[in-house]
């Protein structure tokens, strides 16, 4: 029974981690109706991003600052650059092909993600950047419910995982900003008519769901340790999967989806085996799909005729 | 001006029958019991305030929507008419009701030729083999398409002829274009043929020649024409018959002159007078 | 001329109206050319491209040379297959590949000793109907979700399928399906007493095949089939009011595409005599996107010559750092040729670059010789002519470094450009031209197969948003809906 908390928590943890990045994909996918298959690869980014903050500060065993500010610092800098790389692809990849049809910006996304996980291959190398996590953060201050462990990183993906959502929800439902979002996702001709600035939303849609992932991507690199450029692909895939399972364009659904298939996978992983845990998660996907196109929490669009 | 055609009617089963029908979108109440008929070799038209419903009803025909309550009946043949209610728009557009679009829909990257011949599809039967094969039934169909394509298309003399064929669709103009969608809808070899504003966009004369137009199809091939129109030249030109909706509601029928000054048909475009106002209630 | 009175009215003569037609060429010299060869018509092309496929082993093909062409040609094929989902029905796919993939495992399992005591040996005639058959049942199977699911989630339903290929090949029955380590000992193909073992006759065979596919799909193209899936690509709510069954029609689109990919799959199978999981994953898929795209979706001869043209360059040019410069340089050049005009600016752009590149080499010699000791890697004319003129540290770790540093410095460059124009554009030309030259020599040309990645990524991005029809393709009018 433990064994299944502790999955349970495991589950969720990683969950977070894809509710974060399957967030990111649906808020563009909400305001520009675009599969941006270069997601994942920002993911990638971020996890890189952390990994040179710290060898700038000495490296894992010998860090010359605190692991706290370090930490801040990690997270800040991955969220400010991988956004930055978010609006910079949406400027020039994306806006030429705002009004194209829609076949067009989807193979575009897919030569924009191939191209980043090139641009790593070459700038970063093939092998391997671990983050040794264990080196500068003790695992074994976490907390201890019965027999079911809960390690200070996971709690820390969890709290940041909840509060990163929680700001969002009140970012979009109470802000102007997320007034606005919602009003672009909704009518994007419209709302330029009513005097939204719809590229500055977008830029800014852009910028807040691409920092979402670069956060997830240090948050990865904590959490597995190892870094290289494909890993992008398949969190990629299961934010995918996430924010369909939820409801494309749906933020609640996002977030309820990546715990889906974050505990579903460490189910799988965990009284199954590893090997057919992709697999249960694309079938889970399928099955969603022909049950409920529209996702858990998504609503149908009605086209006029 | 009315029309100057003796209209047939009361002899065989209407071509199309619409019972009772209501289509709901939740809560919102597109139509509302309606009751329709069209008869053999009758142009009806339908008018209204825009939002009334008009191209609703095209769509619940066609089988687009499916209707919440009541029937549509269709004769393919003469003869009883059968119930085409929730079929799908495919298999009702081969029993031959055919129709056009309000919002032009053509397949703008074919050509004029290509449009039409594409909608004898549901008339022929090859299969892609026999299509690559040049097998005999393939090569007869696609002589027999083309040939049906030109002489559909040559129902508007010039305008789509000849060295118009192999252009593409996009590079017609809007009154062409417009052409295009009713002889690609004529192709189909329909017993019924639903226009959505024919006229919507043109010029006097264009809209002149589309009211004669509308007249010849019915009388040269025998067809039953549904018209949706804003344009009155057109429906007090063309139509046998007028139907008035408004917020899906018939509130009147009969000849144009009768549907025009019915007193329902004034306000729902005009609004009621404000001294009717204080005097109804 | 004659004015014909009962012809077009006022406002659109004859002549006017008859240049409605008159479709758009590439550029210059190129659009004198394809002028000429529509002059000489598609089938006449078609029966010389094929021929001049067939003579190239006899004028001295061999080797690493004709492997490349066997891979060009099966990516040509699956490219043709894609353009039948993608191009004329406008679904997009994007778990093609699986079906090349269930190909070359059918025929795999069929014609090897894998499956049973001594395997199942069917001869080709007999394990390719199969095999095509079942493709196509599949490709119904992956299409069925189309009929209720908008553009967007079809392509991720078929990615997912995709994937899910590669996922089961790999761990699912390892003893039947090989597992990572695939199916070895393959059957070649023969058949009427003929065995295909020599890398010349797979060659053929697949020039054949590819010939006889085209046609055939040629044939379809002007077909009701072919006209009913243009239709629906167009406008399935029109197509279905015009008597058109779209769903149907969706899945024969399907199952067509999936018959030509397991086409490819059987000969490649047969030809590699082996297959693995990784023969069949996305980088593959986009290859294959990327000839069509870079063809030209939604015409045969697009397909097939765009993906031929991508799989030269990405399996054989990029190879051999020399015949990768060469490439390089020669695109690069030609493409300013192409693009500069007037000629007076193109003149002065090359001039300033050339002086730019010698001054920076002079002064960078003068400050630190390490930083200009290593040579250009190119070799031959092109490397004696850059000796002096480009920047390459000695040290190859410096040269990686500021080689990266200088990647990312292009890119921003580039990206500056599109954004300026005129005078501005001109003058940031001069340092971009030079800068790439120097990325090239100290990185690119050093990582061919990063190189060559970033190369499909790039023609994927820039296609779609320069010229979306590709180079044989044409313009299309999308009414937004």
């Amino acid at each position: 029974m433990s064994f299944f908390f502790q999955e349970l928590v495991n589950g969720l943890t990683t969950g977070a981690l894809y509710s974060l990045v399957a967030l990111g994909f649906s808020m563009v996918y909400g305001v520009l109706k675009l599969l941006n298959f270069a997601h994942g690869d920002l993911y990638m980014i971020g996890a890189y991003i952390g990994f040179f903050v710290i060898q700038w500060f000495g490296g894992a065993q010998h860090l010359t600052i605190a692991v706290p500010l370090l930490l801040l610092i990690m997270f800040v800098l991955a969220a400010a650059l991988v956004g930055g790389l978010g609006v910079a692809i949406e400027r020039f990849a994306y806006r030429p092909l705002r009004d194209a049809p829609r076949i067009a910006p989807l193979i575009t996304a897919i030569g924009v993600s191939f191209f980043l996980e090139s641009s790593a291959l070459l700038l970063f190398g093939a092998q391997y950047r671990v983050y040794n996590t264990a080196d500068f953060i003790s695992l074994s201050s976490g907390i201890q419910i019965g027999s079911v462990t809960i390690d200070s990183v996971q709690i820390l993906v969890l709290v940041l995982g909840v509060v990163l959502m929680a700001g969002l929800q009140l970012l979009v439902n109470r802000t102007r900003l997320g007034r606005q979002m919602r009003a672009v996702a909704a009518d994007r001709e419209a709302a330029e008519m009513l005097g939204i600035n719809v590229n500055f939303v977008i830029t800014a849609t852009f910028f807040l769901g691409s920092a979402l992932a670069g956060v997830a991507g240090v948050m990865g690199g904590l959490l597995f340790n190892q870094v290289t450029s494909t890993i992008g692909f398949i969190v990629g895939l299961k934010a995918f999967t996430a924010a369909v399972v939820g409801g494309i364009g749906s933020i609640p659904g996002a977030m309820l989806g990546g715990l889906v298939i974050g505990v579903a996978e460490s189910f799988v992983t965990g009284y199954i085996s590893s090997t057919y845990s992709n697999l249960i998660v694309f079938g889970i996907l399928i099955v969603v799909m022909l049950l409920r196109p529209t996702g858990l929490l998504g609503r149908a669009q009605l086209q006029k005729v | 001006m009315s029309a100057g055609h003796e209209p047939t009617g009361g002899t065989a089963a209407p071509v199309l029958e619409l019972d009772r029908l209501s289509l709901s979108f939740g809560g919102l109440r597109a139509l509302s019991e309606l009751d329709l008929q069209v008869r053999e070799r009758e142009v009806v038209s339908i008018i209204g305030p825009n939002g009334a419903g008009k191209t609703t009803v095209f769509n619940v025909i066609t089988g687009v929507y499916e209707p919440s309550a009541g029937d549509v009946r269709f004769g393919a043949h003469p003869g009883p008419a059968e119930s085409i209610a929730g079929r799908p728009p495919y298999a009702i557009a081969r029993l031959g009701i055919a129709r056009t679009f309000q919002t032009l829909r053509l397949f703008m990257n074919m050509s004029v030729l290509e449009n039409v011949m594409a909608a004898t599809y549901g008339g022929t039967r090859a299969m892609p083999w026999e299509s690559v094969l040049r097998l005999p039934r393939a090569r007869r169909e696609e002589r027999e398409a083309r040939v049906l394509a030109e002489e559909v298309l040559s129902f508007f003399g010039q305008r789509l002829a000849g060295y118009r064929w192999d252009q593409p669709a996009y590079s017609l103009s809007y009154a062409n274009r417009r052409r295009l969608e009713i002889a690609r809808a004529l192709a189909t070899r329909p017993r019924l043929l639903l226009l959505d504003e024919p006229a919507a966009g043109m010029n006097p004369a264009e809209t002149h020649e589309v009211t004669e137009l509308i007249g010849q199809i019915r009388d040269e091939r025998e067809i039953s024409i549904l018209v949706i129109e804003h344009d009155m030249h057109v429906v007090s030109g063309c139509s046998d018959r007028v139907v008035a909706l408004d917020h899906g509601v018939k509130i009147a029928e009969g000849g144009f002159d009768q549907v025009a000054n019915h007193p329902a048909v004034v306000e729902a475009y005009l609004g009621r007078h404000p001294e009717d106002l204080a005097g109804a209630e | 001329m004659s004015i014909d009175p009962q012809g077009p009215k006022v406002g659109a003569d004859e002549w006017v109206a008859r240049q409605g037609h008159r479709r758009e060429y590439l550029p210059s010299w190129l659009g004198h050319a394809q002028r000429a060869g529509e002059r000489v018509g598609w089938w006449p092309r078609l029966a010389i491209a094929g021929l001049a496929g067939l003579a190239l082993p006899l004028l001295g093909l061999g080797g690493f040379q004709l492997q490349v062409g066997i891979d060009a040609l099966v990516i040509a094929l699956l490219a043709v297959g894609l353009n039948i989902v993608v191009g004329w029905a406008g679904l997009l796919d994007l778990g093609y590949v699986a079906f090349f993939g269930c190909g070359a495992y059918g025929y795999a399992l069929l014609s090897s000793p894998q499956l049973g005591a001594n395997g199942i040996h069917l001869p080709y005639w007999l394990s390719l109907p199969i095999v095509m058959i079942g493709a196509a049942l599949l490709g119904l199977a992956v299409g069925l979700p189309s009929r209720r699911l908008l553009g967007d989630y079809l392509a991720i339903v078929t990615l997912f399928f995709g994937e899910a290929f590669v996922e089961v090949t790999n761990n699912v029955a390892p003893s039947k399906l090989g597992g990572p380590n695939g199916i070895t000992t393959i059957d070649p193909i023969s058949g009427f007493g003929i065995q295909l073992t020599t890398n010349e006759s797979y060659y053929y065979l697949l020039v054949i095949v590819l010939v006889v596919t085209m046609a055939v799909l040629r044939l379809l193209e002007y077909s009701r089939t072919g006209r009913a899936w243009r239709a629906v690509r167009e406008d399935p709510l029109a197509a279905a009011a015009m008597t058109i069954p779209v769903n149907r029609v969706k899945l024969s689109a399907f199952a067509c595409g999936a018959m030509v990919a397991a086409l490819a799959g059987t000969i490649f199978a047969a030809q590699q005599a082996s297959v693995f999981p990784t023969d069949f994953d996305t980088p593959i898929l986009i290859l294959i996107y990327a000839g069509l795209i870079l063809g030209g979706i939604g015409s045969i001869a697009g397909a097939a010559t765009g993906a031929l043209v991508v799989m030269v360059i990405y399996d054989g040019v990029l190879r051999s750092p020399a015949e990768a410069s060469i490439l390089f340089y020669g695109l690069g050049l030609l493409t300013l040729l192409v693009k500069l005009r007037p000629w007076r600016r193109l003149a002065v752009v090359l001039g300033a670059t050339v002086a730019l590149g010698f001054a920076a080499h002079a002064i960078a010699a003068a400050i630190a010789p390490s930083a200009v000791a290593g040579g250009p890697q190119s070799t031959g004319l092109i490397g004696d002519g850059l000796q002096d003129w480009i920047i390459v540290p000695g040290n190859p770790q410096t040269a990686q470094t500021v080689g990266n540093f200088g990647f990312v410095v292009l890119i921003c460059l580039a990206l500056t450009l599109v954004q300026v124009k005129g005078r501005w554009r001109t003058i940031l030309l001069v340092p971009t031209i030079y800068l790439a030259a120097f990325v090239w020599e100290a990185r690119l040309v050093n990582e061919p197969s990063i190189t060559r990645q970033l190369m499909i990524g790039a023609i994927l991005i820039v296609m779609m948003i320069s010229r979306p029809q590709g180079l044989l393709g044409q313009r299309r009018v999308e009414v937004a809906t």
